[in-house]
């Protein structure tokens, strides 16, 4: 159902847009849960379905049905409605878990096959369109398929039918591959005397780089993002965090991002373990340094940025690229700093001011209506004689954007004094309709 | 208006209509209006690479007295424009021939033309160069306007509200004097007030296909494209006065006007020696002696010369033989056609057979068609069978030539649920949000609505829905893209690229002209239409089926005549599938009018409008046929119009007859009168009419209130009254149907199958009618069905039974049908897999005749055992089998397979399945099923509900079948439910709709509370409240997908009317036309 339609129906509905990469990486991070928590061997199965093998993991719960009950209201706590089943095999605890509207569903080994019997032909994991192939035979349900002739339903539906089948059956082995866990690369120093003195902390934070980053090295994995944790005295934990922007492990310049935000850390009456973490790692693979006389290296501005955005924060560090717009507050756009130029550009026959002021501003003028150019303006108390004039140029505002937009009209002048000094100003309203604008005069830029 | 010599002069040379698709936002009339309003003299249209819009300009400029200029913008391969004006008619002549070229060259709607071509052409023509800078690109291509144009070689000068504007023109106005070239201003309009400015970004994002957000600077950036007043023009450029005044020396040199276009009737070949009226004569005389074997009727040989006069007088005989050569052709290839319109009316044309209307048996009104004081081309309609017209439009081309024949165009136009989705799309509205809202609204006038939305539960504080909903409303109505007519062609005795472009067509072999009908007609051409009707090809089809299987050689024209059993059938309004008088609203009048002899048929066909509706005429007649109300006639004139019609206009020749005997006008005044009422978008024109005809009346000495009553019944017409010759020409048809239909149930049938899709009704309503009326019908056999329905012999010899065709089965292609029937031969398939290594197709056509039931006539294979068994073919035979089956002259089966038992379909879900894949079913309705059901909850029958009580309450449910909302009764939506007994008639009124219109919309299956109303025999139900039931109907299929009810094309719900269908000249067409 279209969501306009299913809208139609029901006003109140909430319309969240499809994310599957979120979906699945959700599922993996459930994965990893619940193989700390239930079982050595767990695997995520997408859509929407984890699978688990828990032999010999019950007695831990108190049995299969504590087990599952435990499963299902650990995750109801956590926002997630959850099915579980258990039975013999991989395809009939996947059938039973989905078709079966119990919160929970055990069924012995030996009777899974009795168990799915009834359930309808797509719990079998079929392949596409399959299931309405079998459905136009009139097979609907997997006791329907189990009752007909192997031969001719393998020549009809290939091979991938009765594999389905057995493995729902438990006759052909279905191996899980199972997750692990990632280790997280982390270091950590515990001190026989609490130490505070901020030299201290920062010589013991490059001895913790220097280990993480070997630690680092040996899996070819750099930084993204470093943790680094004081745990004091009085059972409190300080943290400090930086971000690179891109991977890296070099011990200088991450000891010094760290020591930078050090100054943040109150070391109250001692620090007794520090611990250096990278929860955020990504393979950094070493390069050759070239060694081309001619070629000069492309310089690498990221330090400097990683430096910068962890001094000011990471958001207020950008870059301005020119945006498709006339409007000239809405003509400039931020990018990220290290993001690659988007290739586009202004018009250059139809120059802009070198600096744009942040909000235009008043200026008293004379001009003659409805689109001569002022002969003098006064901007902040300085009068100045035109010279030189060109324009109008007459931008529009950007009807879709705002109702208040829809008429707007900016007529834009470049001005030039008796000093050579050039200005860019404009009066709103195109000069005949008063809907247009009120027809004041502001200030908006200087060419240099 | 013009050449006011007061204050500032200026022309516009340079305005860009909406005919430049997706780039100007503005109609010709728009334009003109607001350059008589801003004091601009004359105003040159220059549309790209087109003159497509010049003749809807040269209209508007009549009516406002600003002098159009005929030009035409050229987009050149290097990415110069130059602005191009023929001074004379030689002059415009080379500029068609070179758009022409261009498009030839380029292919549809696209042009392709550089500086090379120019000089051939350039004589006459003065060029406008639009420059960008002023640099040196600009100075080559003046170089090269100067060398091609010479003395007419100027140079554009316009504001671009951009920096550095007054540099760039004085840049320009030197290169100019550099180069020898004059500059001129002009204004590059797009639109003719400034807000548009809105809707031409809208259009300039369809035109990339991109929403506004996107668009960035593919906007038009250059400021302030509207028509601004001379004053204002003087004052922006007040430092070229010269410039100025040179628009006023180019619009003085190009004095060309469309009214010099003059208008050659193509030599017809088999003339030699003889004049074309010598010609004529001699076959109508000819004709006339075929047509009446046993000697000329007086009456006849009166008419005859007469016509043949004012033939003579006119200079018609040409236009007859082209249209006597065409007919013949088609005669000669035995394709059935008959003449329409008001041709009908003319005697000549029946004894030439072109037409069937006997001038022995009805009054014609040879000046309907013909008339000397309007001096326009007669026009001649003729409709083919659907599915062989192109054969005669192949002819038409090859003997007239490519250069002296094509195709008008049809301007598609932009309609409410077009206009919608685009600038929805523009405006970033999610696609399904605008398919909802455009499945809202239905046809032209009802608009997009704020309830709509409010229906939907969209959010009308949504800044982006109101823009769109506001924007759309004023894109209604733009020309998207040009199209080709269905028929019509203009033919000319000169050379026709002379006289208006000509471009490739989408499809093969074909060419139209850049002007649609409405131009041609304004302009006085001549054009045959060559219209492609299906009933035509139902009735080939089964007078062929009579000829072969029943010995009866019939055609049109000999079809026996006043056939009371006919006439008894169709009062009964049992009439589904004949031509016309098959709709809801049709059957409804039936009854009451109770035709019992040809003219009452035209009556019913031409009563059953939107405009007699509309103009609430069908009561007054209705009373008086029935003898409840005298037959008045304030006035003896009126008698003399109006006396056959008892006293109430029906006929569109009625209507201008009583403008012209009551109120004065004259012929001319009354031509342009209906002209004025056929034009939809000139609604304002109408009334123009009214104080003319209303005072006219009263001066004559009519009271006023019967004045205003007959104006108002005139304002009702619009092009949605038939003209009586028409109707006369469609009556003929329906009554051949019908009289098919009343005496060869079984041939009609099939005939209509075959010749699908048309008409009202799907298969499935047509084969229950057959059935209905003792028709034999046997299921799709993959051995017994051929491509087409066929009849095969019963145990009665009179007596047909009709086999359905594979052509029935859905998805199966013709080609792999045909080679199944080729390897069936004489001896019959024992198996599936038979079938499939003899014909040799591939197994996915199996499956398809598998899913339509089709093994298990002859191989008692149910449909799941079919499939089965075809499941398990595989691409190819295994070489060794098939060469063992080659020496066994035999099937060696390739596996020894166990018996498997399948699980026998339910009944409901056999239902289902032949709905889906037949679009119909031999076996129980699906209603049937539910009975139950609907039993329980106190449903009645539909035959019950259809013999019920007035006034009894009453609860129906069924099949939706038709959804009908004519546009003539805007308040009024009509629905035919079916169920297992019969069917019944909705009435929904307004308020109900309002409330229920989703239901009404959506439902595949309605229940319905209401009231019985009968009229006679007819009864209605008005429902009060409707039911969904279509969740139910799916239930029977036990599977969550929705049943496959296929619909008629009657049902307007279901169609897109983005698209009329040029094959059905039907009621349903024109209703729609008419929102």
């Amino acid at each position: 159902m279209p969501a306009a339609q299913a809208r139609a129906v029901c006003a109140e509905l909430v319309a969240h847009d499809a994310d599957p990469e979120g979906d699945a990486d959700a599922l993996d991070r459930l994965a990893l849960w619940a193989l700390k928590l239930y079982a050595p061997i767990v695997a995520a199965d997408p859509p929407a379905g984890l699978v688990i093998d828990a032999s010999g993991a019950a007695h831990l719960f108190g049995g299969e049905d504590a087990l599952l009950a435990d499963m299902v209201a650990r995750l109801a706590t956590a926002g997630f409605t959850a099915r579980a089943a258990m039975a013999g095999s991989w395809g009939a605890a996947h059938a039973l878990a989905r078709f079966i509207h119990a919160p929970t569903t055990i069924v012995p080994s030996d009777q899974s096959g009795r168990a799915i019997a009834h359930l309808p032909t797509w719990a079998l994991r079929l392949p596409e369109g399959m299931a309405d192939a079998l459905g136009k035979m009139g097979i609907d349900t997997v006791g329907e398929i189990e009752a007909t002739p192997r031969a001719p339903l393998a020549l009809r539906f290939g091979p991938e039918l009765t594999r389905r089948l057995d493995q729902a059956h438990g006759r052909a082995s279905e191996p899980i591959e199972p997750v692990e866990a990632p280790e997280l690369i982390q270091v950590r120093r515990m001190f026989a005397e609490p130490i505070g003195a901020p030299e201290t902390l920062a010589r013991y934070t490059l001895q913790l780089v220097k280990a993480l980053c070997e630690a680092l090295e040996a899996k070819g994995l750099g930084a993204r993002t470093l943790d680094m944790r004081f745990h004091r005295v009085d059972d409190r934990i300080e943290v400090i965090r930086v971000g690179m922007a891109k991977p890296v492990r070099d011990i200088t310049r991450l000891t010094r991002l760290l020591c930078d935000k050090l100054e943040t850390v109150d070391p109250g009456f001692g620090v007794e373990t520090m611990v250096l973490a990278a929860p955020m790692a990504e393979p950094l693979p070493w390069k050759q340094v070239s060694t081309d006389l001619a070629e000069a290296p492309t310089p690498d501005v990221a330090d400097l940025v990683d430096t910068l955005a962890n001094r000011l924060g990471a958001g207020r560090l950008y870059r301005a690229a020119p945006a498709q717009s006339d409007v000239p507050e809405r003509s400039v756009r931020r990018i990220e700093p290290t993001a690659a130029p988007a290739g586009e550009t202004w018009p250059a026959r139809w120059p802009r001011p070198t600096r744009l002021l942040p909000r235009p501003e008043r200026i008293e003028t004379l001009a003659l209506l409805p689109d001569q150019p002022p002969t003098a303006f006064t901007w902040r108390g300085v009068r100045r004689r035109v010279k030189r004039a060109d324009g109008p140029e007459r931008i529009f505002g950007e009807w879709w954007r705002r109702d208040g937009e829809v008429d707007a009209v900016r007529d834009y002048f470049q001005l030039e004094d008796e000093a050579g000094e050039r200005f860019w100003v404009f009066r709103r309203g195109d000069g005949e309709q008063p809907a247009t604008g009120d027809f004041t005069w502001f200030l908006h830029g200087l060419f240099g | 208006m013009t050449g006011s010599t007061e204050g500032p002069r200026y022309v516009e040379l340079q305005a860009t209509s909406h005919f430049s698709f997706l780039r100007g936002a503005s109609s010709c009339e728009d334009l003109f209006d607001q350059a008589a309003l801003s004091g601009i003299e004359a105003l040159a249209i220059v549309d790209r690479n087109s003159v497509a819009g010049i003749v809807r300009a040269h209209e508007a400029a009549k009516v406002t007295g600003v002098r159009l200029i005929v030009g035409c913008r050229l987009d050149l391969m290097d990415g110069s424009g130059v602005l191009v004006y023929p001074t004379d008619r030689l002059a415009y002549a080379r500029l068609c021939r070179l758009l022409s070229l261009g498009k030839r060259r380029a292919g549809k709607a696209k042009c392709n033309l550089d500086w090379e071509d120019l000089p051939d052409f350039a004589e006459g023509l003065i060029g406008v160069l639009v420059p960008d800078q002023a640099d040196e690109v600009c100075a080559h291509r003046l170089r090269r306007l100067e060398a091609t144009f010479t003395a007419g070689a100027y140079l554009a000068l316009s504001l671009r509200r951009r920096p550095g504007d007054a540099m760039r023109l004085h840049n320009l106005a030197n290169l100019a004097a550099h180069a020898r070239v004059q500059p001129v201003v002009t204004n590059d309009v797009l639109f003719h007030h400034p807000e548009r400015r809105q809707l031409q970004d809208v259009v300039t994002c369809v035109r990339h296909g991109c929403t506004i957000d996107e668009l960035g600077f593919r906007r038009e950036r250059h400021a302030d494209r509207h028509l601004k007043k001379p004053e204002e023009m003087h004052r922006l450029f007040a430092k070229y006065p010269e410039a100025l005044a040179r628009t006023l020396q180019i619009a003085d040199r190009c004095r060309f006007s469309l009214e010099e276009l003059k208008y050659q009737y193509p030599d017809e070949v088999s003339t030699a020696g003889m004049t074309p009226q010598a010609t004529l004569e001699g076959l109508t005389w000819e004709g006339a002696d075929r047509r009446y074997p046993e000697g000329v009727p007086d009456k006849v040989q009166a008419i005859l010369r007469h016509e043949l006069g004012l033939i003579q007088t006119l200079e018609y005989a040409p236009y007859f033989l082209t249209v006597n050569s065409i007919v013949r052709f088609a005669r000669s290839q035995d394709i059935l056609c008959q003449g329409r319109g008001s041709a009908a009316n003319s005697a000549v044309c029946y004894v030439l057979g072109i037409t069937s209307i006997d001038p022995e048996r009805n009054d014609l009104l040879f000046e309907r068609f013909v008339s000397e004081e309007r001096r326009e081309p007669p026009d001649i309609d003729v409709d083919f069978e659907h599915e062989r017209r192109e054969i005669v439009m192949q002819w038409v081309y090859e003997t007239y030539g490519r250069n002296h024949a094509a195709l008008c165009s049809t301007v598609i136009r932009y309609r409410t649920r077009g206009a919608i989705r685009d600038v929805g799309k523009a405006l970033g509205l999610p696609e399904d949000l605008t398919r909802m809202l455009s499945s809202q609204t239905w046809g032209w006038s009802e608009g997009v609505q704020p309830k709509h939305a409010e229906e939907l539960n969209l959010n009308l504080g949504d800044r982006r829905l109101r823009l769109t909903l506001d924007l759309a409303r004023q894109l209604m109505g733009a020309p998207r893209h040009l199209s080709q007519h269905p028929g019509g062609f203009v033919l000319t005795h000169d050379r026709l690229d002379e006289l208006v472009p000509i471009e490739p067509a989408a499809m093969k072999d074909r060419q139209v002209i850049e002007w649609d009908k409405d131009d041609i007609d304004a302009l006085k051409f001549m054009k045959v239409d060559c219209l492609a009707l299906g009933m035509m090809s139902c009735m080939k089809r089964g007078l062929d089926l009579l000829r072969v299987h029943k010995a009866i050689d019939l055609d049109l024209a000999t079809i026996p005549a006043e056939d009371p059993r006919t006439y008894a059938m169709i009062r009964k309004a049992d009439t589904l599938g004949v031509f016309q008088i098959e709709s809801r609203a049709q059957m409804a009048m039936l009854p009451r009018i109770k035709p019992r002899t040809f003219y009452d048929l035209v009556i019913e066909v031409a009563i059953v409008r939107p405009g007699p509706i509309q103009g609430d005429m069908v009561h007054p007649y209705l009373r008086r046929r029935e003898g409840k109300e005298p037959v008045v006639f304030p006035k003896p004139e009126l008698e003399k119009v109006l006396g056959k019609t008892l006293g109430v206009p029906l006929f569109q020749e009625q209507a201008m007859r009583v403008a012209i005997e009551c109120a004065g006008f004259t012929a001319g005044e009354a031509d342009q009168l209906r002209r004025a009422m056929a034009t939809f978008k000139h609604t304002g024109g109408v009334s123009g009419f009214k104080d003319k005809l209303v005072g006219g009346m009263v001066e004559r000495g009519y009271d006023l209130e019967f004045a205003e009553k007959t104006f108002s019944q005139l304002e009702g017409f619009g092009s949605y009254g038939f003209p009586e010759s028409h109707a006369a020409s469609f009556a003929l048809i329906a009554y051949a149907s019908s009289w098919l239909k009343c005496h060869h149930p079984d041939v009609f049938c099939a005939a209509l199958l075959n010749a699908q899709p048309m008409g009202f009704y799907a298969p499935a309503q047509i084969v229950r009618d057959a059935r209905d009326h003792g028709v034999e019908i046997r299921p799709v056999c993959v051995n017994a069905s051929r491509w087409d329905c066929a009849l095969e012999p019963t145990d009665h010899p009179d007596r047909f039974a009709m086999r359905l065709g594979l052509r029935q089965v859905r998805g199966l292609s013709n080609d792999d049908a045909a080679a199944i029937v080729l390897a069936r031969g004489e001896q019959a398939f024992t198996s599936v897999d038979d079938v499939w290594r003899r014909a040799s197709v591939p197994a996915a056509s199996l499956v398809k005749i598998a899913e339509a039931d089709g093994f298990r006539p002859s191989m008692v294979l149910a449909r799941r055992e079919a499939l089965w068994a075809i499941k398990a073919l595989r691409d190819e035979p295994l070489p060794l089998f098939a060469a063992a089956s080659a020496r066994e002259q035999a099937i060696v089966p390739e596996v020894d397979e166990p018996e498997v038992a399948l699980k026998p379909m339910k009944a409901g879900r056999e239902v289902v399945e032949d709905y889906g894949h037949t679009g119909l079913t031999l076996r129980e309705h699906p209603v049937t099923f539910l009975r139950p059901d609907l039993a329980r909850d106190r449903f009645m029958t539909c035959a019950a509900a259809s013999a019920g009580k007035d006034f009894q309450n009453c609860r129906v449910a069924g099949l939706v079948l038709v959804r009908q909302r004519p546009g003539s009764a805007k308040n009024v939506t009509f629905i035919t439910l079916e169920d297992e007994t019969g069917v019944a008639n909705l009435v929904v009124w307004e308020q109900v709709y309002e409330k229920h219109r989703r239901t009404v919309l959506t439902a595949s299956m309605l229940g319905a509370v209401g009231r019985i109303q009968r009229e006679g025999d007819v009864v209605h139900v008005v429902a009060y409240k409707l039911i969904d039931l279509s969740a139910e109907l799916a239930s029977l299929g036990q599977r969550d997908t929705p049943f496959p009810l296929p619909h008629g094309r009657g049902d307007e719900f279901h169609r897109s009317p983005s698209r009329p269908d040029p094959r059905t000249p039907t009621i349903s067409l024109k209703t729609r036309n008419f929102h």
